[in-house]
Parts: structure tokens; C-alpha cells; sequence
């Protein structure tokens, strides 16, 4: 369900499809108003018909033709926009009135009631519309009202499911939860809290019901259960067809009524469809989107010269941005780091500070909006940046894996998780015989302490804590030297974090791996951290071993964040909150990023972005108000 | 074993419905105005005596179920009719035996009638629902792909178009265009007199009879299936899982190949499922315009006879074919969402 | 002598989890498998446990979302009937529950001043207008939302997660209510700002006297703020007593174990720990015996056999443990 469901009138307005849709419509409404005005004929006037105006082709008095009885088409057509659109508005609002209660009923009440109401929906689904809607037309008198009754009490089913989704989905969202709490009645909850948030799907149904109300009443007309006297364009069409358009190569008779259908149909689908699209606001991309602006805007080396000594891993000044339609967006500025083999670095900071963006740069896998403007990834001194497309998909998990937050949703619910981790090994060692990754999968799975043969079963008959050992085992099939872990633990109980985080320190030690290891968890980064890279508002807050990090924190930030952390090893610790919130990064401040929350903010830091400053050995914070160490030349360059 | 419990829980629920559909389908035929003696029946000058005889007949004079007032206001007397002679009774028991009555039209057996009809309504569905259901799976894949290109506006735009053009009216276009400039036949399934022709001009000749109304058939369904696999296939695209797989170094095609596809195809079989039980029904339009003698035309021509076991057989039929469709549907999806066998 | 605010006594809630078998019976889910705790005026007690162990179906009981199968809850000393509607009500005017999840927790369609007002309407507190609006605004400002005025005409996507939490605690002060449930109120916020939701509960307890049922898994926001503690573990609960007592000398293996695993934010306080092996436990089969037995490291034979009650083992602190000497 959409975030702001509020807004949806107002971005109703300025939605191409919407405006067409809408535009259709209107014309057509207009036609039918103004029918008596618009038509150059009456059609309703008896007329002698003779063979020289039967079928007489479009010409400057009768800009459609004529049809079988001497008629001008064009007036038939503009009165026979008012049969339609009566029709498809009232029988639709005839089934959305019945479909919507019904379905609001059932999926409010529940139990024996529900599965009442949903029989008896399914009774009526079964039985195919046209047919009944045929009999029940000619069974009784094909008048307007008539046809208007059946078309609604034929169509209602498809409303009354979609309202009982959409009702059962609403109850149990927390609001209402909390509403009820609170001891509101029925009543008020149904019409405050579940049919308001009904309501925008329930019109975006009724164009579409809409729009099939107009075939069908154009279906049955064709087939000659109309009203005679008021002619519609199926009539026309019937009219044509059994009076022998097709012989008489009158095109104009069959072409004007059916596009007046398709014009009237296509305005409700294209209304129906923005309508839709603002409701449910899909990603506007997905992972296999080709970028239509170039990912890396900054000119690449490949091999740019002093790549630091005994680093497996070198990151110099990454910058990424994302290309929005409200504008750029800076998510990450001139990050620096290197990792050794072996190391585990931490990377911290709160929501919004750009650290899964910087981990996805580093493989390239960033949506298609994402664009790397500046910087260097350095691999064993290739720069991955400007490695070309191929070339890279080798790279990933073969030498960078990742282990992705979130794992329920990381795996494919459909393919068994030993299938997965198979992929990744025939991926990068093709020639390995079936057997061979077999005997590596389980081999995997028995490291992370899975039985092998859980192999076997799929993601959601794992538990959360095994479903982040299978990520783990996922990302070490193909013997990487880094591995980037996105929050593994952040969504376990404490007692499985603990065991993740042993198998994670055990894995660095046997297999020599160096890791970046993301969290909010402070008590997790002291625990198995080396290093830590304190990230805010998108650039580096401080980088520095763990222990100087935690002792002598430089950063204002990096205080405050200590200052914060409930610690449980402290018994009466008072918590220091940081005033505001993390800045949202399309509105990011002129000057320092944390400036505006900052207790030591001078006019210079809300002026001027600081520079990452070398204070220590191994030691680096952006903040204006540290005295460098050493002087400029250091290892770590100045991001641009 | 859970999936077994699952299985007959659905079949039971199929089974409890059409029972359901049984009686509906019974009374709707019962309540409508019209008295199927005088209007089946062709002769003007039918006298009284011959009226009784012809109700008697096909069971008509008894009461249509015990003690609800039946329609006649005249009636009075206690309800004291054995249910067993009651019209619904009668009709019940046949249908258990396999009768579905006789056609107040034409004298012959329901069933064989409507087996005739429903064969040639399914030999025209079948080619149309075919190539729609392998295209529109195509055509919507691609355009997700390559969402928000040229390409994906144009599949989009034409599908909007062609899925709100009413199917009559793409079939008298087609066959407008068909008869008057590709010499394709202006209906029926197949030209008079070629009887006696060898089969290979008697198969070329059913062929050039199908393809109109195939293509029909195919332009309408493809633009949905297209438009559903689409939004399909756009949320599964944007699923963590498909960035796990291109992480992992797959290609492009593999990604969509082992991943998407499969993850997208477990929707679209539930629709492809419920849409073909309702194409039959559906093929009522297309048989009018190209004369098809296909169920549809027979459920036309039975209206406008009053020829109720005729309808009430059709009808039954089509209902018992959606929820089967349903049902198998339903098991499709059991047999290939994991999800569902072995919950957590 | 003084009645406890909440008092809750063997309290069973049993789920049906699936349909019955040809020859099973259906299987149930003991979520809360004889709960007793009482709550005192002006207390916080914080409520421990991982996932799975009932402490969410413990707060919607006590609410009132849920029927319990067995037991009774007492507030002020009367029991609560659910049945008597009237009752119900006044009950509810005086506890209220704050939800885990501030982007759910309130209606998108709703403005912030007309979401606040919505206990008073319900429980009809307050007809004249200017009245509860005036109330309204004093409990966005004892929520810390000021200028009161302004975020009274704010939309909930137009706040941010401590902001939205901070909404859901006003609409919960507006009545008054002497008992506040939280279940996980600060999990999915920042960590710069939990430490102003967790001060924002201990003011409100400071100076209103509200009483709080403070339920997390995480045992620092445990420490920063509990009077009392109690570790749930598969619908029982384990241990009960002073929070210093129970998180820094705790008495059962499950405590242990849990104290054990809670990283410590200083790297030179690394060591190697017991860590306990298994997984969570899952509900649907609860083991015989002591329910924690399959993982307790100090499990003997009387372990698997016996299913231990809470016992004193020191002042106001007590542990269901068979190994424990009473005192």
C-alpha cells in the first residue's frame, strides 16, 4: 500500500495518464451532452431512405457516411455515446455498490460469515457473464433500465474479492490494531480508519468496471438484445453487420461506432491504469534496468599508480549520486578506506547515511538512478570502476561476495538453498562436475553449521539465524577474499547475533578473509571490529583502529553516538540523546553534515564542508575543529 | 501428509460449489417469464388439450419444489407432494445419471448437442489461447525488461488499445478486411460442398476458416496476457533476490531465465487457468460474427427458443468448466509453490 | 497494604496452529503457558525475552486485543472481564499501548491533531470542542512535540520515525491513563534517537506517575531504564527482580546466557563467552520438563522430568530454576 495515499489527488492531477484518460472521457461526456447541438441530424427522425443514400460513402455533407437505412453515421454516432456512457456508469456503480458491501462485509466480519459471503460470490463467478447476461436480457424485456440491472448484477464479483483483500489487508494494519485498543466501535473504525483507505482502490475498480460495463452492454447489443429505441453503437454495428456492411464495403459503418467503443474504453483503461499507478507507486526501476545515463561520469584509470602497500582492498574518494527527478541527490562524498587481508572493518552510522549505497558501488550493482561521479575502487591495484562490464561479473562473488540484509528476502523462495549456492560455484568454475558442487554445497552448508542435507529445503522452512548462515555460506562458495556483510544481524535475537558473530570471526581466522561488516550496533563493531569508518550524512565522519574509535573518539559525532548507546556493561550510565534527526539527503546542509546537530558547531562548520584530516596514526576525521597530525602526503589521499 | 489434506479440501470445495451452481442453474430457468411449451413449441394453433399433453411430457406440470409457493398464484391445497416427484428432484437425478435432458427444440439429447457445439467452440479457442498465452508471456517479459524504453511504451500502448477494442467488433474489422482483400472466407467452418474433396483441400479449407477468427482471438487475449505478465514481471525484477543473483555474477539472461521467469510464471498460471475457463463463454461474440456452430451459438439460438434444457445444459457445462479450470489451477499452483506444501 | 496497579495470575493464551490431522488433535501454540506478575503505581517493569516467547501476546491480553484461554487479570484489583463492556471501556481509559512500529502505528490519511484526538472522541471524555483540542495540544507537548500547533497539522509521512513515536505516545498520555504498554517502542528507531524516546518514558514516569510495561529484546534499553525486570522464555516467565539484579548477577542459565551475548560496546572488554548453541526455540513444541532444557548447558536428569516453578532466591528476586538452592 502506497506511503501517502493523501497525496493522491493532488499527484492525480499531473499524471499523463490520468490527464489523457480523463481528457477521453470528458470529450465523450461532452458528445452526449451536447447531442442535440452537436449532431447534424436527428436520428430519431423518420427518414425515407432510398438507394442513393443507403451506404453512401463520407463526403462534405455526411462526414461518416450513411448506414443501412440512409442515416447520417456521425449523428448516430454522437447520440450513441449517451447509451454507452449511461450504461457503463450506472451498471457500474450498480456492481461496485453490491461488490464493495459485500466484500467489506466478508473481510470485515470474517469467520462463518466470510466464507458465506465468498461461496456465494464463487457461485456467481462460475457462471460466465455473457451468457447469463444474454439470457437474462432476453428472458425479460430488453429495455434500458433493464439492460442497466443486469449488467451490474452480473459483474459485481471481481469488486466484492478485490474489497475483501483490501479490507482484510487494512484490519490488520497497526493503526487499526491500535484503534481498537483504544476501544473504538465498529462503526467508527469501518468508516474512519478501513473504508478511507479503501476507498482510492475501490475507484480505480470502478473505472475498470466501467469500462468492461461498456463492452458488455456493446456485446449485447451487437447481438441484438438492445433497447431499440435508444440506439447504441453495438446497435450500429448489428445493424451493419446484418444488413450488409461487409458486401457493400460501407467500412465507415463498421469503423465509426467501434472506435467511438475503443475512444470511451480506452479513456476508462488509461484513467484507470494512473489512477493505479499513483496508488501503488511501483520502484520506477528495477535490477536489470540499463542505465540510461552512465554509471561513472568521472574519468577511470584502470591501474592509477601508489596503490597502497598490503591492501587486498582500496577505496579512494567514492562519490556517488542519484539522479532523482526532484534533482541530484550526494549520497556518498569522497569516502576513503583500504582493508588488509584478515581485517574486519565496521561500518557505521544510522539510517540515511549512505552506507549500503557505498557498499553496492563497490560491485557496480546500484539501481539504474545511481551514478559513481568520483573515486577509485581499488582490487589488488585494478581499479574495478573502469573494468568493463564482463570483466566485472567474474570479479563479483569470486573475489567480493555479500552477504545482503534482510535474508528472507535475498533468497529465491522458489529454488531449494542449495540450488543457490550451487549457481554461484557453476557460475565461476564452470568446468566443476555436477558431483564436485554438490559435495561443495554441502561442504558450505556443514561450515555454517547447516546439515548438508537442508540443502534440500527452501528459504522459508529455514529460521531467521539459519537464513543468515545460508547467506554466509552463499557468499563464501566461491572462495572471495572480501566479504561485505550488510547488517547480518540486525534483524536476530542477541543469543543467534552471538553465534553469527563466532562463525564470522572463526571464518576470518581459517580462511584468512578480510571483511566489511555494516551495523548500527555499536556493541557489535567493539566486539569483532579492527577498524571502523564512521559514516554520516553521506561522507566520513572518522576512521581509525577500533580502540582508538571507542578511548578517543575525535568526531563530534562519533561522541555523541558513544554518548547514546545504551551500554550495558555500564550500570548507571545516563543516556545522551543527539538532538534533530539524521539529514535526509536531498536536503543536505551547506557546510558540515552535522553541523546543524552539532554541540561545538561554529560558523565555519555550518559554512564549509571539513576535509577527512589525518589526527592520529591510522587515524581520520572530517572536523574542522581537529588539528591535522601530520601533514598532507599521507596515505590516504584528500577526496577532491 | 499435508499436501494430500490440501488437495481434497479444494476438490471437496470445487464439488460444493458446482452443487451450488446445480440449483442456481435450476431456478434460473424455472423463475424467468415465458412458458417453454408455447414458446418451443412452433405451432400457433396448438389447442389446450395439446398444451397438457406437451407439459406432461417433458415433466412440466409438476410442482417445481415442494411447498415453495410455485409461481402459480392460483394454486391452493396443502404441500403434501412427495418431494421425490418434485421438478428439481427429477432434474438432479438425472444429472447424477449422466442425463442431461432433451432439447424441447430438436428432440435429440442435450448432450450430444452441446458435446457437438462445445467441440467446435474448443477447436476455435484453442489455436487463439495458444499462440496468445506463448506471446503475451514473451512480449511481457520483454517489455519489463526494458521498462520505460521505446520499446516497452510501444508493447504498452498497442495492448491498451487492443485490450479495449470489444471482440465483435476486431472480428467484423478482420473480416471486413479478410473476405474483401485476402480472399479468406466470410465464415463457417468450412465451404459447402467440399465434402467430397480430397483431405488436404479439406484441411486447407478448415485452416483458411480458422485463421480469421484465430487471430481474433489472439489480438484481444495477447494484449492482457502481455499487460499482466508485465506488472508481473516488473515486481519481480525489483525483488532483493534478482540483486543477489546479478551480485553473483550471472548474466543478464540467466538472471531472468533461472530467476524471474519462474518466480513471475506462478501469477500468470492462476489467470491463464481462470481466463480459459471463461474463453468458451467468450467465444459467444466471435462465433456470432464468423457463424460459427459453436456453443455459443448454440446458448444464442437456444434464448430466443426458450429451449431451456438446451441452456441449462450449456450452462452447467460452462460453469463445471470453470471450476474445474479453477481447481486444476489451484493444484498447479500447490505443485510448484514450495511455499505452500511445506509451510515453515 | 497497597494493591498493585496490574496483576496478572497464571495466565494461559493457546493458538490453534493448523488444522487437525486424520488421527492428531489440532496443534496449539501455549504462547503464554501461566504468566503471573504484578505491577506496581509509577513502576517501570521491563519485560525481556526473544522472539517467540510470548511477550507480545502478552501485552495484547492484557489489552484486551486478545482473550486469554485461562487465567485472570487484575487492575486496581478487580478483575477484567471482557464480557462486561462497560467495564472494558473504563479499563481502557486507563492503559494504553504504544506499537513497535511508528510508521504503522498511525493512519496515513489522518492528521497528527485529529490522530491524538481520537481516544477522547471514542471514549466520549471531553464533548465540548475547544476543550479537547486544548488537551490535545498538552499532550503533544508532554510528547516533546513542539510547537504543538503546528505538528497538529502535520500528516504522518511529513514526521520522522521518532517523531511518528512520539505521536503514538501523545495519543496514548490524552487520557491519562496510569499504565502504559510498550511493546518495543525505540527497536526500529535510530540509535541517536532512542535515547530521547527512552528519556521521554522515564519524564513521563517522573511526573506523571505512569506506570510502564517496558517489552524488548534488547537488555541495554533494559538497563537504562527498568525498576524491575522479567525474562519471558516460551511463555513463562524465568526470572523476576530488580534490574540490576537480574541483568548483573542473574540467577537462571537463560538470564546467563542472555547477559552473556550482549556485546559490549568497549573492545577491550573482548573475551571469549559462552555462547549459547540452537536455535530459537518454537513455540508450537514446548519440551517436557524444564522448557529449557535442550539448550541449558547446566541441564541434569531431574531437568528433563521436572517443570520448575519461580522460587526466591534472593530479596525480591526470583528464578524458576530446579538447580538453584531456595532461600
Amino acid at each position: 500500500m502506497s506511503a501517502a495515499p493523501a497525496n493522491m489527488w493532488r499527484n492525480a492531477a499531473r499524471n499523463r495518464l490520468v490527464l489523457a484518460g480523463a481528457g477521453m472521457l470528458l470529450f465523450a461526456l461532452g458528445l452526449a451532452m451536447f447531442a442535440p447541438l452537436l449532431a447534424p441530424e436527428d436520428p430519431r427522425r423518420a427518414l425515407l431512405a432510398t438507394t442513393y443514400t443507403i451506404y453512401a460513402a463520407p463526403d462534405g455533407q455526411h462526414w461518416l457516411g450513411t448506414d443501412d437505412a440512409g442515416r447520417d453515421v456521425l449523428s448516430n454516432l454522437i447520440f450513441g455515446a449517451r447509451v454507452s456512457l449511461t450504461v457503463g456508469f450506472f451498471a457500474s456503480f450498480i456492481s461496485v455498490a453490491i461488490g464493495g458491501s459485500i466484500g467489506m462485509a466478508a473481510g470485515y466480519l470474517g469467520g462463518a460469515t466470510d466464507r458465506a459471503l465468498m461461496r456465494f460470490t464463487d457461485v456467481v463467478l462460475v457462471i460466465p457473464d455473457l451468457p447469463l447476461a444474454i439470457v437474462l436480457v432476453a428472458l425479460t424485456k430488453p429495455s434500458l433500465f433493464n439492460i442497466i440491472l443486469v449488467i451490474g448484477l452480473v459483474g459485481w464479483t471481481g469488486t466484492a474479492r478485490l474489497v475483501r483483500a483490501q479490507t482484510l489487508a487494512v484490519k490488520e494494519r497497526k493503526f487499526v490494531h491500535r484503534a481498537r485498543a483504544v476501544g473504538a466501535s465498529d462503526l467508527r473504525l469501518i468508516t474512519r480508519h478501513i473504508f478511507p483507505m479503501v476507498l482510492p482502490l475501490l475507484v480505480v475498480n470502478t473505472v475498470l468496471v466501467t469500462s468492461l460495463a461498456i463492452l458488455e452492454e456493446s456485446a449485447l447489443s451487437f447481438l441484438g438484445l438492445s433497447d431499440p429505441t435508444n440506439v447504441s453503437w453495438g446497435q450500429m454495428l448489428n445493424y451493419a453487420f446484418s444488413r450488409g456492411a461487409t458486401s457493400s464495403g460501407a467500412w465507415w459503418a463498421l469503423l465509426a461506432p467501434g472506435a467511438g467503443i475503443v475512444w470511451v474504453v480506452l479513456g476508462c483503461t488509461l484513467l484507470g491504469y494512473g489512477l493505479e499507478q499513483i496508488l501503488n507507486p511501483r520502484v520506477k526501476s528495477h535490477h536489470l534496468m540499463r542505465a540510461s545515463i552512465p554509471r561513472i561520469s568521472a574519468v577511470q584509470s584502470a591501474s592509477p599508480a601508489e596503490a597502497e602497500a598490503h591492501a587486498l582492498l582500496e577505496v579512494r574518494g567514492l562519490s556517488v549520486d542519484f539522479v532523482a527527478q526532484q534533482g541530484t541527490v550526494h549520497a556518498v562524498q569522497g569516502v576513503s578506506f583500504s582493508l588488509r587481508p584478515g581485517e574486519i572493518m565496521g561500518l557505521v552510522g544510522e539510517s540515511g547515511c549512505g552506507k549500503t549505497t557505498l557498499i553496492l558501488s563497490l560491485l557496480r550493482l546500484l539501481p539504474a538512478a545511481g551514478r559513481i561521479t568520483a573515486g577509485q575502487v581499488l582490487y589488488h591495484g585494478r581499479n574495478l570502476l573502469a573494468l568493463p562490464e564482463a570483466q566485472l561479473a567474474a570479479v563479483r562473488w569470486k573475489e567480493l561476495a555479500i552477504v545482503f540484509q534482510g535474508a528472507m528476502n535475498a533468497l529465491n523462495p522458489l529454488l531449494p538453498v542449495g540450488r543457490q549456492i550451487a549457481e554461484a560455484v557453476e557460475r565461476h568454475e564452470p568446468s566443476a562436475t555436477a558431483a564436485a558442487v554438490a559435495q561443495r554445497v554441502g561442504a558450505l552448508l556443514e561450515q555454517v553449521g547447516i546439515p548438508a542435507a537442508r540443502g534440500r529445503q527452501f528459504a522459508h522452512q529455514y529460521s531467521g539465524g539459519m537464513r543468515q548462515r545460508a547467506m554466509i555460506a552463499m557468499a563464501l562458495a566461491c572462495n572471495p577474499k572480501v566479504i561485505i556483510a550488510d547488517e547480518p544481524t540486525t534483524a536476530l535475537d542477541v543469543i543467534i547475533q552471538a553465534q553469527i558473530l563466532e562463525l564470522l570471526n572463526a571464518l576470518r581466522k581459517e580462511l584468512g578473509l578480510a571483511v566489511i561488516f555494516v551495523t548500527h550496533d555499536l556493541g557489535v563493531v567493539a566486539e569483532i571490529c579492527d577498524t571502523v569508518l564512521v559514516m554520516y550524512g553521506g561522507v566520513a565522519a572518522e576512521y581509525a583502529p577500533v580502540n582508538a574509535v571507542f578511548n578517543e573518539p575525535q568526531h563530534p559525532y562519533t561522541h555523541a553516538l558513544l554518548a547514546a548507546f545504551p551500554d550495558f556493561s555500564r550500570r548507571h550510565k545516563a543516556l545522551v540523546s543527539i538532538p534533530g534527526q539524521p539529514p535526509r539527503l536531498h536536503a543536505l546542509p551547506p557546510g558540515c553534515r552535522f553541523a546543524p546537530r552539532c554541540s561545538s558547531a561554529q560558523a565555519l562548520c555550518h559554512a564549509h564542508q571539513p576535509h577527512l584530516l589525518r589526527v592520529g596514526a591510522d587515524h581520520y576525521a572530517s572536523c574542522h575543529l581537529l588539528q591535522p597530525m601530520l601533514p598532507a602526503g599521507s596515505p590516504l589521499p584528500q577526496p577532491a | 501428509m499435508q499436501s494430500g489434506r490440501l488437495l481434497l479440501r479444494k476438490a471437496w470445495s470445487a464439488l460444493l460449489t458446482i452443487g451450488f451452481v446445480l440449483v442456481l442453474n435450476f431456478f434460473l430457468f424455472r423463475v424467468l417469464p415465458g412458458d417453454p411449451a408455447r414458446a418451443g413449441i412452433k405451432d400457433p394453433r396448438m389447442t389446450r388439450a395439446a398444451q397438457i399433453a406437451i407439459h406432461q411430457r417433458f415433466g412440466l406440470d409438476k410442482p417445481v419444489l415442494n411447498c415453495l409457493a410455485s409461481l402459480n398464484p392460483l394454486r391452493r391445497g396443502p404441500c403434501l407432494v412427495n418431494p421425490l416427484q418434485t421438478q428439481l428432484f427429477i432434474y438432479i437425478n438425472n444429472l447424477l445419471h449422466g442425463e442431461l435432458g432433451i432439447s424441447y427444440h430438436n428432440k435429440i439429447p442435450v448432450g450430444e448437442l452441446v458435446r457437438a457445439r462445445l467441440w467446435n467452440t474448443a477447436v476455435l479457442v484453442s489455436a487463439g489461447q495458444a499462440l496468445a498465452i506463448v506471446l503475451g508471456i514473451a512480449g511481457g517479459v520483454l517489455a519489463a525488461w526494458q521498462a520505460h524504453t521505446r520499446i516497452d511504451y510501444a508493447a504498452l500502448i498497442t495492448s491498451l488499445v487492443a485490450w479495449s477494442m470489444p471482440t465483435f467488433w476486431l472480428g467484423l474489422i478482420l473480416l471486413f478486411w479478410g473476405s474483401r482483400y485476402a480472399g479468406l472466407p466470410i465464415g463457417g467452418q468450412h465451404t459447402p460442398g467440399l465434402a467430397a474433396a480430397g483431405t488436404v483441400d479439406q484441411l486447407r479449407d478448415a485452416v483458411r476458416h480458422l485463421v480469421l477468427p484465430t487471430l481474433t482471438q489472439t489480438i484481444i487475449y495477447l494484449a492482457e496476457y502481455l499487460l499482466i505478465m508485465r506488472s508481473t514481471m516488473l515486481d519481480v525484477l525489483a525483488e532483493d533476490y534478482i540483486l543477489t543473483a546479478k551480485a553473483k555474477g550471472l548474466s543478464t539472461f540467466q538472471v531472468l531465465k533461472d530467476h524471474a521467469l519462474r518466480n513471475a510464471a506462478l501469477p500468470i498460471i492462476t489467470i491463464v487457468a481462470l481466463n480459459l475457463g471463461f474463453t468458451v463463454a467468450g467465444a459467444v461474440q466471435i462465433e456470432a460474427v464468423f457463424s460459427w456452430p459453436g456453443l455459443g451459438q448454440a446458448i444464442y439460438e437456444s434464448v430466443a427458443r426458450r429451449d431451456y434444457p438446451v441452456l441449462q445444459g450449456a450452462f452447467l457445462l460452462l460453469a463445471i468448466s470453470v471450476i474445474v479450470a479453477n481447481l486444476l489451477a489451484d493444484l498447479l499452483y500447490t505443485w510448484l509453490d514450495p511455499r505452500v506444501q511445506a509451510p515453515a | 497494604m497497597n494493591t498493585a496497579l496490574l496483576e496478572v495470575r497464571a495466565l494461559h493464551k493457546h493458538f490453534a496452529a493448523g488444522p487437525a490431522g486424520w488421527f492428531k488433535p489440532q496443534p496449539v501454540v501455549r504462547a503464554l503457558d501461566g504468566v503471573s506478575l504484578q505491577l506496581q503505581r509509577g513502576e517501570v517493569l521491563a519485560l525481556v525475552g526473544e522472539s517467540g516467547c510470548g511477550k507480545s501476546t502478552l501485552a495484547l491480553t492484557i489489552i484486551g486485543l486478545e482473550a486469554p484461554t485461562r487465567g485472570t487479570i487484575l487492575f486496581n484489583g478487580e478483575p477484567m472481564q471482557r464480557s462486561n463492556k462497560s467495564q472494558l471501556q473504563a479499563l481502557r481509559r486507563q492503559m494504553q499501548m504504544i506499537f513497535q512500529d511508528p510508521y504503522e502505528s498511525l493512519n496515513p490519511l489522518m492528521r497528527v491533531g485529529e490522530i491524538v484526538e481520537e481516544p477522547l472522541l471514542v471514549h466520549g471524555s471531553e464533548p465540548a470542542p475547544t476543550a479537547r483540542h486544548a488537551r490535545v495540544l498538552r499532550a503533544l507537548e508532554d510528547a516533546g512535540l513542539k510547537p504543538a500547533s503546528e505538528f497538529a497539522q502535520r500528516l504522518p509521512h511529513e514526521l520522522s520515525g521518532g517523531q511518528r513515536q512520539r505521536v503514538v505516545i501523545a495519543s496514548a498520555l490524552v487520557l491519562q491513563p496510569a499504565l502504559l504498554l510498550a511493546d518495543e517502542p525505540v527497536s526500529m528507531l535510530d540509535v541517536s534517537i532512542r535515547a530521547e524516546i527512552l528519556s521521554l518514558l522515564a519524564a513521563l514516569r517522573a511526573e506523571h506517575g505512569i506506570a510502564v510495561l517496558f517489552i524488548t529484546h534488547d537488555l541495554s534499553s533494559a538497563a537504562a531504564l527498568a525498576d524491575r525486570v522479567a525474562v519471558m522464555y516460551l511463555g513463562r516467565i524465568v526470572e523476576l527482580g530488580p534490574a540490576q539484579q537480574v541483568l548483573h548477577n542473574p540467577q537462571h542459565p537463560y538470564t546467563r546466557a542472555l547477559q552473556a551475548a550482549v556485546p559490549v560496546a568497549n573492545p577491550r572488554q573482548r573475551h571469549s563467552r559462552v555462547v549459547l548453541q540452537g536455535e530459537t526455540p518454537n513455540p508450537a513444541q514446548i519440551p517436557g520438563g524444564c522448557r529449557f532444557h535442550p539448550r541449558c548447558p547446566l541441564a541434569e536428569a531431574q531437568c528433563k522430568a521436572n517443570d520448575p516453578q519461580l522460587q526466591v532466591v534472593d530479596a525480591g528476586h526470583s528464578a524458576a530454576c530446579l538447580l538453584l538452592a531456595p532461600k
